[in-house]
């Protein structure tokens, strides 16, 4: 029995490709699946500063399929630049997927007008990725729920995780609000609760949480890519039609005990607005019909934490930092492996083993400046 | 070190002013509010979404006005002065010092909540949106009509007894003129051709728009009419005190979802505080009929969509084959996120309440409420004043550098942040 701590989408991808392999999995939540980060987010599928860049790539295409339900994934990433400087690190942001042969091309205004009818006339230029997407992240996080029930592993939703239960340098059960379950191996892939977990069986997770906000608009006509963004705004256009789109100041958080605080806004909604009517002048008249929070977690370096652990030697420790919903099908595949075989056999993790924040201060979030010190 | 630049740490939300206490609602129960507490010496910012911006009738809020309001609505400045001469005491609370505003919605109430720094509340005209605090707020945002999903309901001509009351006595430009009324509740408009009080099986026929009702009555009856007023029931508006964390709970004596507790400092009053018991279900059970009985018009999903859980009409897909019950006593917004019904412009109002009921969860559990709590236009909420160094600092997504470099790789010493930035900083 593998026992996974957290029902976000990657705790349930990695349940998804065990289940598939036919691993018996319980998956503990103490919400409901997808409720959290996982599944109000971007949406992007387009990660290419990641080892499971090409892995995210190669599985997007195949995971309606694999899930038995619609994820609305669709491909490539439409890039808008206002200026020069936007060019510039579009430029080389994508440099970073070309490297690994991955094609994108220049857009002048002209030709970006074409594909995008909301700019304006002032607009410099972009880039047309043909890789990468975007997906729902609620239909894709119930998505992989189902599919794993389906294929026989349980989820226990309104299921707390209250530590594990060591003997002999092993996890062999896990402590719950429902009572112990036994277990052979644990993920703890509990968003930013994973620190706070993991610090029970003596284990220091650097993470600190932050809340984050989107906005979203009435739909208009889709247009042929929606995935299209930029002007420090991240998001798309969805297959109905609305615009979703994030960006701007995050708030570090202090979590109080194991509850997720209220997924509040601010005015940063009216911030947003503004990006958005910069970016494509001709909407000023469409509504903004909604918006929302969510709090992620993010590591000192901002990159994930995939590690099988020494001690205890059956338990792996999952963060993303941030950015999990688009690479959760790799992810969980990764994760998957390494539960049972310790190695991933298609991409190279050695950088983001937990042993890289080592000799990190306590403090360290003050000294980042992520907290007053 | 500094704290993080790019977080909100050091950013400024411009208020235009700070009231010690802020109306959300001139009607009886705001205007007798903001009286009081001008006579206790505060600054008082009073304030009323009508006249209403001309979109907003046309999304039906905040009542169902069913395309029944004339062209006097576009008038804002006659409109004005009909209000004004509406609610007499309007002017009583002007002489004692209130600060009255007309047309200006909030649509945002934010808790800034530490150390006594005063509640932040979003504001908007047609044309602009800005920001003021209050100390103290009071909601008197009065109550919306409750929509019973019967067959055509959601033709023009389908109004609620609060939208018929707004358009006929408030702006005074109802364009019905023969009108069948459902349900006992209250209703201004003096010539009614049908009132239905017992809760029956109903139609409402038209193709283009309302042209008549069929009850039945033992057998089915008929009436022609242009105009069908829903006055079964009012839900109180707990919108705001939802986004202000408020504890909100199920009473059928007051009208449904009322708030329970408040954040400190926060009161609610009149019809938002509760309104007469519930009458819904009899009907709704009588509406809920057909499967494919339209249930939330803003996004096209039906009671049989519902039932089955189906993902919208564009991804042409099957919905879990244990339909509802796959999410086990699901919430609303549970269903909301897998269906899109109540994800539409009218922000659910008109089909929450048939949602909830077919729901049927037990205890009920009200559908979340989020800022926007009025759908505007990009243009409006664009136009906020907006603190110069939120906007130099703008980052797409956190600003650590390294995270938008190859993991693979060591972190660079002076590595450059190259996700999403505004380039012509302090512009």
């Amino acid at each position: 029995m593998i026992v996974i701590i957290g029902g976000g989408v990657t705790g349930l991808s990695t349940a998804f490709w065990l289940t598939r392999a036919g691993h018996e999995v319980t998956l503990i939540e103490k919400g409901i699946v997808g409720w959290e980060a996982s599944g109000r987010n971007g949406g992007g599928c387009t990660h290419p500063y990641s080892p499971l860049f090409a892995e995210e790539q190669r599985l997007w295409p195949q995971m309606d399929e694999l899930l038995g339900h619609p994820t609305e994934w669709r491909p490539c990433r439409i890039k808008v630049a206002l200026d020069e400087g936007q060019m510039e690190r579009l430029r080389a942001s994508a440099k970073i997927a070309t490297d690994q042969g991955f094609v994108a091309d220049a857009l002048d205004a002209k030709q970006l007008r074409e594909l995008v009818p909301w700019v304006g006339e002032e607009v410099h230029g972009g880039m047309f990725w043909r890789y990468g997407g975007h997906a729902n992240p609620q239909r894709t996080s119930q998505a992989y729920a189902w599919a794993v029930e389906r294929q026989g592993g349980r989820i226990l939703q309104h299921t707390a995780a209250l530590g594990l239960v060591l003997k002999g340098g092993r996890a062999v059960a896990v402590r719950t609000s429902a009572g112990e379950i036994g277990c052979d191996a644990v993920l703890v892939a509990a968003g930013p609760h994973t620190g706070a977990l993991a610090e029970q069986f003596g284990v220091h997770v650097p993470m600190a949480p932050a809340r984050a906000e989107i906005m979203v608009t009435e739909p208009l006509p889709p247009i042929t890519h929606g995935g299209v963004d930029g002007n420090g705004l991240y998001g798309r256009q969805t297959l109905r039609g609305n615009l979703a789109y994030g960006g701007g100041p995050h708030e570090w958080l202090d979590l109080d005990g194991s509850g997720t605080p209220r997924a509040e806004n601010t005015p940063v909604v009216a911030s947003l607005a503004r990006r958005l009517t910069e970016m494509f002048p001709k909407l000023g008249h469409v509504r903004v019909i909604r918006s929302w929070g969510g709090i992620i977690e993010n590591t000192p370096d901002g990159r994930p934490i995939l590690d099988r652990l020494s001690d205890p030697e059956n338990v792996t420790i999952a963060t993303m930092s941030s950015i999990g919903f688009g690479l959760s099908p790799a992810v969980g595949r990764a994760l998957s492996q390494l539960i049972i075989d310790g190695a991933c056999d298609f991409s190279d993790l050695s950088q983001l083993k937990l042993a890289r924040f080592g000799n990190l201060p306590r403090d360290w979030r003050a000294r980042q400046g992520w907290v007053h010190a | 070190m500094a704290l993080d630049p790019t977080s909100l740490a050091g950013k400024k939300f411009p208020l235009r002013a700070v009231f010690d206490h802020a109306v959300v609602g001139a009607g009886e129960a705001g205007i007798a509010a903001a009286r009081a507490a001008a006579a206790r010496g505060e600054s008082v910012l009073l304030l009323d979404e009508q006249p209403l911006d001309p979109g907003l009738i046309g999304l039906d809020i905040p009542f169902l006005f069913g395309a029944r309001v004339g062209a006097a609505a576009q008038q804002p400045a006659r409109m004005e002065e009909r209000i004004v001469a509406a609610r007499p005491g309007l002017e009583a609370a002007l002489e004692v010092g209130v600060e009255v505003v007309l047309g200006v919605s909030a649509w945002g109430a934010f808790q800034n909540g530490r150390g006594g720094a005063p509640f932040i509340l979003g504001l908007a005209d047609r044309s602009t949106a800005w920001l003021v605090g209050a100390h103290r707020i009071t909601i008197a945002a009065g109550a919306r009509d409750v929509v019973v999903p019967f067959e055509g309901w959601e033709l023009p001509g389908v109004m609620g007894a609060r939208g018929l009351d707004a358009a006929h006595r408030l702006l005074g430009d109802f364009t019905g003129r023969r009108v069948a009324v459902v349900g006992t509740g209250e209703v201004s408009f003096p010539d009614i051709a049908l009132r239905l009080t017992d809760p029956t099986e109903l139609r409402i026929l038209g193709a283009q728009e309302v042209e008549g009702i069929a009850w039945k009555d033992g057998p089915w009856r008929e009436l022609a009419c242009d105009t069908v007023v829903l006055a079964i029931d009012a839900a109180p508006n707990v919108e705001m005190a939802d986004v202000l964390g408020a504890g909100i709970a199920w009473d059928a004596a007051r009208g449904g979802f009322v708030v329970e507790c408040l954040p400190e400092r926060v009161t609610i009053t009149g019809d938002a505080a509760g309104t007469t018991p519930v009458m819904r279900d009899a009907w709704m059970q009588r509406a809920f009929t057909d499967p494919d009985r339209m249930l939330c018009a803003c996004e096209e999903v039906r009671l049989g969509d519902l039932r089955a859980l189906r993902p919208p009409r564009y991804l042409g897909a099957e919905g879990p084959e244990a339909g509802l019950a796959a999410i086990q006593a699901g919430s609303q917004d549970q269903v909301k996120r897998l269906t899109r019904a109540g994800m539409g412009p009218c922000q659910g109002r008109r089909c929450r309440d048939a949602v909830q009921a077919l729901l049927g969860n037990d205890p009920p559990r009200m559908a979340s409420y989020r800022a926007p709590l009025r759908p505007l236009p990009l243009s409006v909420l664009a136009a906020l004043e907006e603190d110069p160094a939120l906007r130099a600092n703008w980052t797409g997504w956190f600003g650590i550098a390294e995270q938008w470099l190859p993991h693979w790789e060591p972190v660079p010493d002076n590595a450059v942040f190259i996700g999403g930035r505004l380039s012509e900083v302090g512009k």
